[in-house]
Parts: C-alpha cells; sequence; structure tokens
C-alpha cells in the first residue's frame, strides 16, 4: 500500500532521479533520489513539487479538441485524426513552411529524431526548434 | 546488527507494527521500502542503506493519511531524536512510530559514529577563502572577526537557489504555512531568497527544533552551510536554556513554527 517508486524528473533535460511516495495509489510528495548520479540527493523547486502537477485538478487527463469554440474529450484516436486534418489543410492552404515544430528535452533521443523526420519528410519543413532555447 | 531482519518479522507477527520502514535494493538504488505483513518473504532483502532518508518523516506523512496503523523504522539516534520532536510538537503521539536502532552517525549529541554520508568533504578554493568550509566546527567559525564571518555568510546564503529542499527533506519541518513562503515575512519572487532573512528565520526556527541529521545540507544544491548555522543556533538554546533537542519530551524554551502548524496552537510565527 505504500511505496517509493524511483523516477526521472519531467520538467527539464537535466533528468534527475527523483523518488515518488506512493501511498494507496496516490502520490504523496516526491524527494531526491540520493543515489542517482545526475542529481546526488538534490533538485530544484520544479523537482521537488512533481507530485503537485500530477495531483493538480487541472492537469489535463484525456485529449480534448475544440470543436466551435469549445473543448471536447474525445478519443486518442480522434484527437490525432483532428490534427492531422488540420495540419493537411494549413498545408494545403499556406505551403509546409507554415508549420513549426518544437521539440523536446523531456523526450528521448530517438522521439526527437522521429519529431524531426516528421517535420523534414512528412511536413516538408526546416522549421524545428526545441524547447531547450526557450 | 544481528538479527535485524528477525526483528522485523517479529514486530509485524505480533502486531507490533503494521508497516516497517526500512531500506531495500530497488532498480540498482537502495530505496525506503515499506515492508508489511503481505510481503513477508520480502524481508530477506532488508537492508541498511548508505543513503539516509528521513523514514521518521515519511512514516509521519503515512500517519497523517492513515492515523491508526503502528510503524516502525530502521534509524538512528537522529531519527530518534526527530520522533521526540515531532511528538513534542504533536505531529505523532509517542511510541507510535518504533525504531529499530542502528549504529549512529557524529553529531556534538552523540558521538560514537559510523555515517559514511557525513564524512567531511573537500571544497574548492574559492569557497574555502570567501566562503565555509562546511564540515568546521562552530568553535572555529567564531574565530573569525564579526565582520569576516558576516561576509562570510553573506556569501554563502546568496548562492541560494531558494529550492527549499532544506525545509522539504527535514523531518522536524512540517508546518502547513511556512514562514519562508509568507510574502510579509520574506520577499517572494527572486532568486537568492531575500539575503540574510531566508536563511535567519529558518535558523530561528530551529532553534530548540533542529536534531542535526544533517539532511538539510545533504539537500542543498549549493552546499551552503546549514548545519553549522543550526548547530550554533541550539548551542545558544542550551546555554542560554539548558535545552537538548530531541532528547526528552520536553517542550522547548521557545516554538517557532509557520503560521497554522497542524496541531499547534498559539504558534507566533508572524513574529519573527
Ligand atoms: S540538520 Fe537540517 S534537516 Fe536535520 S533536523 Fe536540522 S534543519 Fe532539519
Ligand atoms: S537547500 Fe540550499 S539552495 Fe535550497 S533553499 Fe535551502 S539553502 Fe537554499
Ligand atoms: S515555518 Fe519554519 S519550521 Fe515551519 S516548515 Fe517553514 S522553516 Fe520549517
Amino acid at each position: 500500500m505504500y511505496k517509493l517508486v524511483p523516477s526521472v524528473c519531467s520538467y527539464c533535460g537535466t533528468g534527475c532521479g527523483v523518488l515518488f511516495e506512493v501511498l494507496d495509489g496516490r502520490i504523496l510528495g516526491t524527494l531526491p533520489l540520493k543515489t542517482h548520479p545526475v542529481n546526488e540527493g538534490k533538485l530544484c523547486i520544479k523537482g521537488w513539487n512533481l507530485h503537485e502537477y500530477v495531483n493538480s485538478f487541472m492537469r489535463l487527463q484525456a485529449p480534448r479538441v475544440r470543436i466551435n469554440g469549445r473543448l471536447h474529450q474525445v478519443t486518442w484516436d480522434r484527437a490525432i485524426q483532428f490534427a492531422a486534418d488540420r495540419l493537411k489543410k494549413v498545408i494545403a492552404e499556406h505551403g509546409p513552411d507554415s508549420v513549426g515544430v518544437l521539440a523536446s528535452a523531456k523526450i528521448t533521443n530517438e522521439e526527437n529524431y522521429l519529431l524531426q523526420k516528421f517535420a523534414r519528410a512528412a511536413v516538408g519543413t526546416n522549421n524545428v526548434d526545441h524547447c531547450a532555447r526557450l | 546488527m544481528p538479527d535485524m531482519k528477525a526483528t522485523v518479522r517479529e514486530w509485524l507477527d505480533t502486531g507490533k507494527v503494521d508497516l516497517f520502514l526500512g531500506y531495500k535494493q530497488v532498480e540498482g538504488h537502495p530505496l525506503p521500502y515499506a515492508f508489511d505483513r503481505d510481503n513477508l518473504e520480502e524481508l530477506q532483502d532488508l537492508m541498511e542503506s548508505p543513503a539516509r532518508y528521513p523514514l521518521e518523516k515519511l512514516g509521519a506523512g503515512i500517519l497523517a493519511v492513515q492515523p491508526n496503523l503502528k510503524i516502525g523504522i530502521l534509524g538512528r539516534d537522529c531519527n530518534r531524536r526527530a520522533l521526540n520532536v515531532l511528538a513534542v510538537h504533536q505531529q505523532i503521539t509517542p511510541g507510535q512510530i518504533e525504531v529499530l536502532e542502528l549504529k549512529c552517525c557524529p553529531s556534538p549529541l552523540h558521538k560514537h559514529a559510523d555515517c559514511s554520508s557525513l564524512e567531511p568533504r573537500t571544497y574548492g578554493p574559492v569557497k574555502l577563502e570567501v566562503g565555509i568550509d562546511n564540515s568546521m566546527p562552530t568553535a572555529r567559525m567564531e574565530q573569525f572577526d564579526q565582520r569576516t564571518r558576516f561576509d562570510k555568510w553573506l556569501y554563502e546564503f546568496q548562492k541560494c537557489l531558494k529550492c527549499y529542499g532544506c525545509r522539504d527533506i527535514c523531518p522536524v519541518c512540517f508546518c502547513k504555512e511556512c514562514s519562508l513562503e509568507h510574502a510579509d515575512l520574506v520577499e517572494t519572487g527572486g532568486v537568492p531568497p531575500e539575503v540574510p532573512l531566508f536563511h535567519l528565520i529558518r535558523a530561528v526556527h530551529m532553534a530548540g527544533r533542529c536534531i542535526d541529521c544533517g539532511l538539510c545540507e545533504d539537500a542543498c544544491p549549493v552546499d551552503i552551510p546549514l548545519r553549522l548555522l543550526y548547530r550554533k543556533v541550539n548551542e545558544i538554546v542550551k546555554d542560554l536554556f539548558g535545552y537538548e533537542t530531541g532528547l526528552s519530551l520536553e517542550q522547548p524554551p521557545l516554538s517557532i513554527l509557520g503560521e497554522c502548524a497542524p496541531g499547534v496552537t498559539g504558534s507566533h510565527g508572524a513574529a519573527v
């Protein structure tokens, strides 16, 4: 019922080791993973408070699309279809360079590779940037 | 420790505790681990850990949600002192958390020592020259004249990232509304947090409260000698009032907490 689950902080690309305190399936708190080689038992203020966004009532837990000005909760398939249709429409009307892709420090190298591949090969633009430059 | 595992099994079997917080190797890391009657076979993996976590704080956190549990922890003298302080401030009832005691780390309160994480570290030349060697005894610090001492502390304090790690890891910090986040006390919205106020507020709160476990200093990303600061504060408490923090369930001479500390009436945090 009570366990400490090791994980990696999802806030930035540093990748500090964290420990979630979990009681009956709910995260009570976050601790630094003391033996993690990256952060050696230290965290910044964001890492210390990871549990707050996991538990936040404002957290989006399912995909939503905006239809006629209102957000509707939909399945992933429907959301992806919706995004694909809109991207196609934008590219058809304004050309591929009207699309930009922002990759992330929080996903893996391989996923970032796929994302730039998607931008260049599927969309046809070199507008690729990364959140670490924001 | 001869038969740590057998003792925990007995505690669980006889119902002395419902949950025992010890350590186990998980995914290559020694992690705090909860043993209970449903996973008795895992007790063979119970171990001491080279990395210390505030098990008593985790235990108190569980009790805040499930107050009827009886909890045991693998601990040292510092954990026991922290439990006394938590009981003094009504965060737990005395005896609600049992300690299976291991050998101990160095502290003016407890000489005998084997805690690896508290070995003196070596620091770079700038810190040694301009700042403070964290392993310096308070008496050595006092040999500097007041101006030098003040400059040294300012150098250390201005490195603060305001991560609140020192507070969050601390087994005896539990206030719902912490003074360190109170806009009337410390200016908000800047890093470093107001120097030296932020650290002095916490130092005052640690008077008669800090049990010298050193976890805050371990957690500080910028090596501020927090332990030295709180040691000094508690030396003063001892000299003036003869009070030794954590050694008994006696009320401390001064209790300065954040506002609305749960279970504490008449706190006067805002007066700091
Ligand atoms: S040494 Fe630091 S973490 Fe430990 S009780 Fe004192 S203030 Fe809290
Ligand atoms: S742990 Fe260190 S950096 Fe973080 S708030 Fe405390 S003193 Fe500042
Ligand atoms: S108000 Fe003081 S004693 Fe309370 S949590 Fe904050 S620093 Fe600790």
